[in-house]
């Protein structure tokens, strides 16, 4: 209990500093949140445009692929904003900064989550504004339980995104550069949450369901907030509030993974 | 009771054998052997709480190596290892919270931000009481001197108030045990000066135990009264500094000052070293010849106006020993 307030205050502290470190670069924060518009408004041109070539695509309109899309982006966010320090393990153990980490009296992954890493929640509000239009735009029913759950979802989204990137990042022990993997990964990632699930083959969608679970971060939930009749793998459609559930059990095994990871880190030689 | 006990102890890296060349580097890619490479071979060694220890040794000699396992940053391969009745790459938190690292070659300060927030982003890691942080914190910025630059993001600063920083940031949960691996290193001699008295305040007013491992003798000579000195990743001596010059330090210099001016100085027993106006420097083999006769000798042919007798620094000690390596009980013939 007592280590839970240290960790809490410690974590304010970090935070504190993100921002102050942030500050002493704002030209730079100002490019990245230019573009990250850029970069989240051609995407969504890109949908667009495949949309006005074909309405529909397995009963999604551009409409519900909007939203679909905002969804996404809200976890992606979550997880850019608190977790992002995470893609940069392979750094950490490259330059042997991990040492630091190791000889400090908090949880190692903790700290890592925590570290200034000039964080600044500009994508998340960037996500969040645009999520709220999409929602409006799509026309999805706002009741009390679409907002209890869209920020659980979101969260849970953001743990599955957390969990993969720690599993690359712990295989760094082993391989110490991962950063093609971690490129193909988030390429993957992209590719498979643009679209409803359901266009891909049925290996695909089992794939997406069970082993990397980035169908939960959003084409589930959106089909049962769009009261879609069937999604990709005939399940219940109330499959589409596990993904808080989803998104814990993935992290869970992708720490388990770390911890053992932890234990080959050999460190650099000086 | 010991604070610090290994027995034992031993770590093995393991790495990809590289092949030279592109295509070594190819071949490589298709079967990878391993080389395994044992940095730390068999240590054993105890510490008292209150000890301030030298831990040298040549350069791969397995001294980071050691102390990274007495962090609990690397898993031992074999052996075992306490630290204040804690295993630390098991108890890694509690042990963390226990010891205090400063590593030369790197910093544990934020780059961008001013040594002030560092601390205090350190006084809430260790949940340090504000009381005691505060204390803590005025008497480090006063025998450090941090003042003038605790406003200063850290990337602009030298690397001595950097590393004074550093010194600061390490202690401020006030650890039991402290690990320095190369601290003084890069540094000038008034910032090395100032890092020493900072030890020595440390190990005498706290009574903190203290790993150091330096390359720089001075820092030695001047702290630790005890050295374990490691070659291969096995100790290859263990003891008092005294005893490594009994053994070692098989030549003393008797330095006189003359009163008159002599032409060429000559005293049986000893060798010309050096001579500087009328400071003249001998040379003599201890196991041989007393001090007390050869400077009776000196004496009954010269008028002195002063005398001293230097023993050997313990550069010049453990230089030899890297060179020719170690033998119980000194070297056998003089020469
Ligand atoms: N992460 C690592 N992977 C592979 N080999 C390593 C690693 N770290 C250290 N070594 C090897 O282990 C040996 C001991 O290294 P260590 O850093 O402990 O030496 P040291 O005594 O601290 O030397 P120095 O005085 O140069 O700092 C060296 O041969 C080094 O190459
Ligand atoms: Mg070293």
């Amino acid at each position: 209990m007592k280590r839970l307030k240290a960790m809490a205050r410690a974590y304010r502290e970090y935070w504190r500093i993100n921002v102050l470190t942030t500050l002493e670069y704002r030209e730079n924060f100002l490019m990245w949140f230019a573009f990250t518009i850029v970069y989240h408004g051609t995407a969504l041109g890109a949908l667009w445009v495949v949309l006005t070539a074909f309405p529909s695509m397995n009963g999604w309109t551009f409409r519900d692929m909007a939203f679909l899309y905002g969804l996404w982006m809200l976890a992606h966010a979550v997880n850019n904003t608190f977790f992002s320090e995470i893609g940069n393990i392979p750094d950490h153990v490259h330059e042997g900064e991990f040492d630091r980490l190791l000889v400090r009296p908090l949880d190692t992954l903790f700290q890592l989550i925590a570290t200034p890493g000039q964080t600044f929640p500009d994508e998340l509000i960037l996500a969040v504004s645009y999520f709220a239009a999409a929602t409006w735009y799509s026309g999805v029913h706002v009741g009390v339980l679409f907002l209890i759950f869209v920020p659980l979802i979101a969260l849970g989204g953001a743990l599955i995104d957390l969990g993969i990137n720690l599993i690359v990042g712990t295989l760094a022990f082993w391989f110490v550069r991962v950063d093609a993997l971690q490129w193909i990964v988030a390429q993957l990632e992209q590719e498979f949450t643009r679209y409803p699930v359901s266009i891909y083959s049925r290996s695909v969608r089992l794939l997406l369901t069970f082993a990397f679970p980035f169908a939960f971060m959003n084409y589930y939930p959106a089909a049962f907030f769009l009261n879609k009749p069937e999604n990709a793998l005939a399940l219940p459609p109330a499959v589409g509030l596990l993904t808080p559930l989803i998104g814990l059990a993935f992290v869970s095994v992708a720490y388990a993974f770390w911890r053992f990871g932890l234990n080959r880190y050999q460190g650099v030689g000086h | 009771m010991a604070i610090i006990e290994t027995a034992d102890l031993r770590k093995v890296f393991r790495s990809v054998k590289r092949r030279p060349g592109v295509g070594g580097a190819i071949a490589a890619l298709f079967s990878r052997e391993y080389e395994e490479k044992a940095a730390v071979d068999g240590i054993t060694m105890s510490l008292e709480a209150g000890e301030l220890v030298g831990y040298l040794g040549p350069n791969g000699a397995g001294k980071s190596t050691t102390i990274k396992m007495l962090t609990g940053i690397l898993v031992p391969t074999s052996g075992s290892i306490s630290v204040a009745d804690l295993v630390p790459h098991r108890q890694r938190l509690e042990n963390a919270q226990n010891i205090g690292v400063v590593f030369g070659q790197r910093s544990q300060l934020y780059w961008d931000l001013p040594l002030r927030e560092s601390f205090a982003l350190l006084r809430s890691i260790y949940d340090v009481p504000r009381e005691r942080f505060r204390e803590n914190l005025d008497h480090f910025i006063e025998i450090l001197d941090l003042d003038e630059f605790m406003d200063t993001p850290v990337r602009q600063l030298s690397l001595g108030e950097r590393m004074r920083g550093d010194f600061a940031a390490a202690m401020l949960h006030d650890p039991k045990i402290v690990y320095l691996d190369e601290p003084t290193i890069g540094l000038d001699v008034v910032a090395k000066e100032a890092i020493r008295e900072f030890i020595t305040q440390l190990n005498r007013e706290r009574g903190t135990t203290i790993i150091l491992t330096t390359h720089d003798l001075a820092d030695i000579e001047r702290l630790a009264r005890r050295v374990i000195l490691i070659d291969d990743g096995t100790i290859i001596f263990d003891g008092p500094i005294s005893r490594l010059r009994e053994e070692y330090g098989t030549h003393r210099t008797l330095v006189i000052t003359l009163a008159d001016s002599y032409e060429d100085v000559q005293v049986e027993g000893a060798d010309l070293e050096s001579r500087e106006g009328n400071v003249v420097r001998l040379r003599f083999d201890r196991r041989r010849t007393s001090a007390e006769a050869l400077i009776r000798r000196a004496m009954e042919r010269y008028a002195l106006s002063d005398i001293a007798i230097v023993e050997p620094d313990i550069d010049s000690i453990v230089r030899r020993i890297y060179r020719e390596g170690y033998t119980e009980g000194a070297i056998g013939s003089p020469s």
